[in-house]
C-alpha cells in the first residue's frame, strides 16, 4: 500500500509504475458488480417502502400473496439458479485455463478478487446494517404474524443467499484461477473459511432467529440475547482483511522478482 | 568520557540505520489498490460496526428514551468500541496508519445516518427526535491518538476505554440534554423524551419498558451517570481487547494459512 510518509515519498520517485499498476479490467469487475448490487437492494427498498403497508401487513390477504410471496418465489429461484449457474462456470472455465500465468495477468486476476470482495462487502453493508434497520423500524412497529415479512424476504431470502453466493464464488475464483495463492494442494485457505462461515452462519440464524420468535418472544427488543449469535458473523466478515492481505502480500512477492529479474539481467 | 562515546556511537548507529531506511529500494504499487481497498473496507466496516451496535445496544441508539443515565452510558461504549478496536489493530499492524478508529466511526456514522434517514424516517415516520443515533467519532479520534503516542495496545485498552465512554458521554449529551428537562405529562414528573417515547406508538416493543430510567442507581440522585460511566468504562475496556480478538485472529492469524486435510 502507498503509505504517506517521508521513506516512501523518496521511493516514489523512483521507478513509478510497475506491473502492478493494473489498467481497465480491473476497473470494471469492481466498479459494476459493486453498482449492481447497490441497484438491486436499492431497488428493493423502495419496492419494500411502496407495499409493505399497503400488501404486507397481513400475510392471509390475497394482495400479501401477488406482492410479496410472488417476489419470494421470484427471488428463490433466481438467487439459487443464478448462483449454480455462476459457480459451475467458474469452475469449468477455470479448468480450462493453462496452468502458468504471467505475472500481469496474475496482478489482473488478483484485482478481479478486489474487485468481487468490493462486492461481497456492499452485500454485507445491505445484510448487516440497511436492511437491518428496515427490519428493526418494521418489528418494533407493525405486529408479526409471520416468518416471511416484506424486510425479511428482501432481506432474509435475497440479501442474505446472495452473501453465500459472492464468499463462496470469490473463493471459486481464486482456487481456479490464483494457483499461487490458493492452490487446492495447499489446503482450505483459513480466511474464505472464515468468510465463507460468516455467509453460512448468519443464514442458519434467520433459523434460530424465526424459532425463538416463534417459540417465546413475540415482542421486539432488538438487544435481546436472542439476537446476539447475529453478531458472530460480521465479526468473522474479519476475514476480509485476511484476503486482501494475503493476496497483497503477493503482489508485493510478484513486484520484488520483477525488480529481480531487472538488476539480473544486466550482470547476465 | 567513556560514556559520551558511547552515546555518540549509538547516535551514528542510528543515523546509519535510518539512512539505510531511506536507500532501501522500496517496492511502489499504484494508489489505485488504496482506493479499492479503502472504498470497499468501508461497506464491510460499517456493515460490522453497525450491526455490533444494533445487536448490543440497538434499542439504546434507537430512541431518544433509551438513552438514560443508567443503561446507555455503559452499554452503548461497550458496543461501539469493538469493531474500532478491531480496525485500530488491523491498520495499525498492517499498515501503520493510527487511524483505524477513526475511519470506522466515519463508516459508522454514515451507516447510521442513511439508516434513520432513510428506513425509521422515511419507512416509519418516526420523527429524528425519537430517533437520532449517538456518535462516536470524537472519541474514535481520542483513541487513535492515545494508540498513536503510547504505541501499545495494552495503554490504549486502559487509557481509551475510558476516554471512550467519557467522550461518547460528553459528545452526546449536548445532544441529550433538551431531552432530559422534566416535563408534566398526565399527572406526573416525567423527562422530555420519556413524553415522546410515550406518544409515539412502538407497538411490538413492550409496554414495560415505557420508562426506561427507573433501575436502583437513583439512590444516587444525581450522580448515576457517575457511576454508569466509571462502570461503562471498565467493560469499555473488556470490549476494547474483544475487538483485539476479533483482529488478531480473525484479521491477521489467518493470513496465509491453511486447513490441511479438509
Amino acid at each position: 500500500m502507498a503509505v504517506w510518509s517521508v521513506i516512501v515519498a523518496a521511493a516514489r520517485t523512483r521507478d513509478r509504475f510497475a506491473v502492478t499498476d493494473w489498467r481497465g479490467d480491473g476497473w470494471r469487475v469492481w466498479i459494476l458488480s459493486c453498482l449492481g448490487f447497490t441497484v438491486l437492494f436499492v431497488g428493493l427498498s423502495v419496492y419494500m417502502h411502496a407495499f409493505a403497508w399497503s400488501a404486507g401487513l397481513d400475510a392471509t390477504s390475497p394482495e400479501f400473496s401477488v406482492y410479496w410471496r410472488s417476489l419470494l418465489l421470484i427471488e428463490l429461484v433466481g438467487v439459487t439458479v443464478g448462483t449454480f449457474a455462476w459457480w459451475t462456470w467458474l469452475v469449468r472455465s477455470g479448468r480450462a485455463l493453462p496452468a502458468t500465468v504471467a505475472f500481469d495477468e496474475e496482478v489482473r486476476r488478483i484485482m478481479v478478487v478486489w474487485g468481487l470482495l468490493g462486492a461481497t462487502c456492499v452485500v454485507l453493508y445491505f445484510m448487516a446494517s440497511f436492511f437491518v434497520s428496515g427490519d428493526a423500524a418494521w418489528h418494533q412497529t407493525a405486529v408479526r404474524d409471520t416468518a416471511f415479512t416484506p424486510p425479511h424476504i428482501v432481506m432474509f431470502y435475497c440479501a442474505f443467499p446472495l452473501g453465500i453466493t459472492m464468499t463462496v464464488g470469490t473463493y471459486l475464483y481464486g482456487v481456479t484461477r490464483l494457483p499461487r495463492v490458493y492452490s487446492m494442494n495447499a489446503g482450505f485457505p483459513w480466511s474464505f473459511f472464515l468468510l465463507i462461515g460468516a455467509s453460512v452462519t448468519e443464514m442458519l440464524q434467520v433459523a434460530v432467529n424465526e424459532w425463538g420468535h416463534s417459540l417465546w418472544i413475540a415482542e421486539e427488543v432488538f438487544a435481546a440475547p436472542l439476537h446476539w449469535p447475529f453478531v458472530i458473523y460480521v465479526w468473522l466478515a474479519a476475514g476480509t482483511f485476511a484476503v486482501w492481505l494475503e493476496t497483497l502480500i503477493r503482489v508485493l512477492s510478484i513486484e520484488k522478482q520483477i525488480a529481480d529479474q531487472r538488476t539480473q539481467a544486466p550482470q547476465a | 568520557m567513556s560514556a559520551r562515546l558511547e552515546t555518540e556511537h549509538a547516535a551514528q548507529t542510528r543515523r546509519l540505520e535510518l539512512r539505510a531506511v531511506l536507500n532501501r529500494q522500496y517496492v511502489y504499487l499504484d494508489r489505485k489498490w488504496d482506493i479499492v481497498f479503502f472504498v470497499s473496507a468501508a461497506f464491510v466496516i460499517a456493515a460490522a460496526g453497525d450491526l455490533t451496535r444494533s445487536l448490543f445496544a440497538g434499542d439504546w441508539d434507537f430512541w431518544v428514551d433509551w438513552k438514560d443515565r443508567q443503561w446507555w452510558p455503559m452499554v452503548t461504549p461497550f458496543a461501539t468500541i469493538i469493531i474500532p478496536s478491531a480496525i485500530q489493530y488491523i491498520a495499525w499492524v498492517g499498515f501503520r496508519l493510527p487511524l483505524g478508529a477513526t475511519y470506522t466511526a466515519l463508516c459508522l456514522f454514515a451507516a447510521a445516518w442513511i439508516a434513520r434517514v432513510y428506513q425509521w424516517e422515511a419507512f416509519v415516520s418516526y420523527p429524528f427526535t425519537l430517533i437520532w443515533p449517538a456518535s462516536v467519532v470524537p472519541a474514535a479520534v481520542l483513541v487513535d491518538w492515545i494508540l498513536l503516542k503510547t504505541r501499545s495496545f495494552i495503554l490504549t485498552s486502559i487509557l481509551g476505554g475510558i476516554i471512550w465512554t467519557f467522550a461518547f458521554w460528553i459528545s452526546n449529551y449536548v445532544s441529550l440534554a433538551p431531552y432530559l428537562q422534566p416535563s408534566m405529562f398526565m399527572g406526573h414528573m416525567l423527562s422530555v423524551a420519556d413524553v415522546l417515547g410515550i406518544q409515539y406508538l412502538r407497538s411490538q416493543t413492550p409496554e414495560y419498558l415505557r420508562l426506561v430510567e427507573s433501575g436502583t442507581l437513583r439512590s444516587f440522585l444525581g450522580e448515576t451517570q457517575y457511576v454508569a460511566l466509571a462502570f461503562g468504562s471498565t467493560v469499555a475496556v473488556g470490549g476494547y481487547w474483544i475487538g483485539q480478538a476479533i483482529g488478531r485472529w480473525l484479521a491477521i492469524w489467518p493470513i496465509g494459512r491453511s486447513i490441511k486435510g479438509l
